[in-house]
């Protein structure tokens, strides 16, 4: 199975077996990565999944649409050129090994 | 009309019985287990009670719209269309994006200290000057929500006193045409009429939510004739529902202690419990869809021209997608896919504004209860909103 690696704003690594076909942020919830808030479930009102996805992997990740960007915009913690929003990326296989880094905070 | 698909069961129990709303959760068993869907020959509507049903209605803004009323009667869906609520599209995105402006994260950063503050000081005094006795309802639910969102919505006085009553009576009339519907249509009505007539320039606090609206209508933002139904997106829901949230909560640690001795050795497990309380107790138990073309739903066919009735209490308490639902578990993994606040375009914008003042008030009790224990509840009977009409407690305290 594909792993993924979520990295905290202090530097604490947890890699997790990541089931193709779910989002990056049912992903880090359904393995108890804490940090991702996710308010919305995923509606995209939120933007508290926030994440910084390595940028060696962002090439896997389609595009940020116009809505993700508006909540990027908003969003509590700085917003970089890596910036996405995990309820918005879904696994694939291909995405095996990918690291994804988490802000300080979601609000 | 009649369900012509006989391949969707049918069902003639009431949903909205008194016997029935105090303890929906065996009736919204019975009707998941029936099917994806459940036609309720009382109301001729269909019941979605399964978590993929009532997401797919959520989801599918396309052929399961708003914009002819997400009420369960005829009259309330005339009365509203055109409101944020009860709106699709382009129009909905136009009309969301002045309604829900001041409920964004960044906007609310203007509240908080005001809402720890008043949070902190209503604790010390319900735990100093009343001892730790208090009415879970009046004395402890409804405190910041009348105090701050009433005040942030803006209306005058006399108005401000009179919305938890306008509230209360508006989601009633949102239910079938039943007698509580019926009975709470004039209180309905004395609402709109004073948002016609007294929501106005001049009579809002200026800088304030509605006073907003009229900035929008006037810089051509939003519809001018929109403006009277507008003032229902802040009216009806910015009261009740929190209280409902609030009141559950205390309801549930009373029944749960380890799960408070939990929260109280992790805070940071604060905002998963208050997903968990809304998942278990949907303040809202549920909005209605029109439906605009014939929809496959898991195998059967909704329909064009029908209506559904999206039950989030139902779908919250759905097997299928949580674990052993009816447990109260405040570490629950995915408790924040309940659908308390709907899904998608719709969803609640006033979301953010009710879980800072939820988490405020129980970051508050945090660090002064010990303990919970209800000594009195007396449940409200209401078409939509789960609420307690007392709830009295007494806590242990540090």
């Amino acid at each position: 199975m594909a792993k993924l690696t979520f990295v905290t704003a202090l530097g604490k690594a947890t890699t997790v077996d990541a089931t193709a076909g779910e989002t990056l942020m049912r992903i880090a919830l359904d393995n108890g990565v804490t940090g991702i808030e996710a308010e919305c479930s995923g509606s995209m009102n939120c933007g508290t999944c926030h994440v910084y996805v390595a940028p060696q992997f962002l090439d896997w990740c389609p595009p940020r649409s116009e809505s993700e960007e508006d909540l990027l915009a908003i969003a509590a913690s700085e917003l970089r050129d890596n910036s996405r929003l995990s309820c918005q990326i879904v696994m694939r296989p291909e995405m095996d090994g990918m690291v994804v880094h988490l802000p300080e905070s979601q609000f | 009309m009649l369900d012509t698909n006989d391949r969707i069961p049918q069902s003639n129990y009431d949903p909205y019985h008194d016997g029935a709303l105090p303890n929906p959760f065996p009736g919204y068993d019975m009707l998941r287990d029936m099917g994806p869907a459940v036609w309720l020959t009382k109301y001729e509507m269909y019941a979605l009670t399964r978590y993929s049903s009532v997401k797919q209605a959520l989801n599918d803004d396309t052929n399961f719209v708003s914009g002819r009323g997400v009420m369960m009667n005829e009259q309330l869906n005339n009365l509203l269309v055109g409101n944020t609520l009860c709106s699709d599209g382009d129009m909905h995105t136009r009309l969301r994006k002045v309604t829900a402006a001041p409920m964004t994260p960044g906007a609310l950063k203007s509240l908080q200290d005001e809402i720890r503050m008043e949070s902190e000081g209503l604790v010390d005094r319900l735990l100093g000057d009343r001892g730790g006795r208090f009415d879970a309802v009046k004395d402890l639910a409804q405190y910041l929500p009348l105090k701050i969102v009433s005040n942030a919505v803006g209306l005058a006085e006399e108005g401000r006193e009179r919305m938890l009553e306008w509230s209360e009576a508006a989601f009633n009339c949102f239910g079938p045409e039943n007698e509580r519907m019926l009975r709470s249509l004039p209180v309905l009505g004395e609402m709109v009429e004073y948002a016609n007539n007294q929501a106005v320039r001049g009579k809002l606090r200026k800088g304030s939510w509605a006073d907003a609206i009229l900035d929008a209508a006037d810089s051509g933002a939003v519809p001018k004739e929109a403006v009277s139904v507008l003032m229902g997106d802040y009216l009806v829901p910015s009261l009740d529902t929190t209280i409902s949230g609030i009141v559950s909560a205390v309801w549930h640690f009373d029944r749960s202690p380890d799960q408070w001795d939990k929260l109280r050795n992790d805070n940071a497990l604060l905002r998963n419990a208050v997903n968990e309380v809304l998942r278990l107790e949907a303040p809202l138990q549920g909005f209605g869809r029109y439906v605009a073309n014939d929809v496959q739903m898991d195998g059967v066919t909704i329909p064009k021209d029908s209506r559904v009735i999206c039950f989030y209490g139902a779908a919250n308490r759905d097997p299928r997608q949580f674990e052993n639902p009816d447990r109260f578990d405040i570490a629950r993994h995915n408790a924040n896919m309940h659908l308390s606040f709907g899904f998608g375009t719709h969803q609640c914008l006033g979301m953010n504004l009710a879980r800072l003042e939820i988490v405020s008030l129980f970051t508050a009790l945090l660090s002064r209860v010990r303990r919970f224990h209800v000594r009195n509840e007396k449940r409200l009977v209401h078409n939509l909103v789960r609420n307690y009409e007392l709830l009295e407690v007494e806590v242990e305290f540090d």
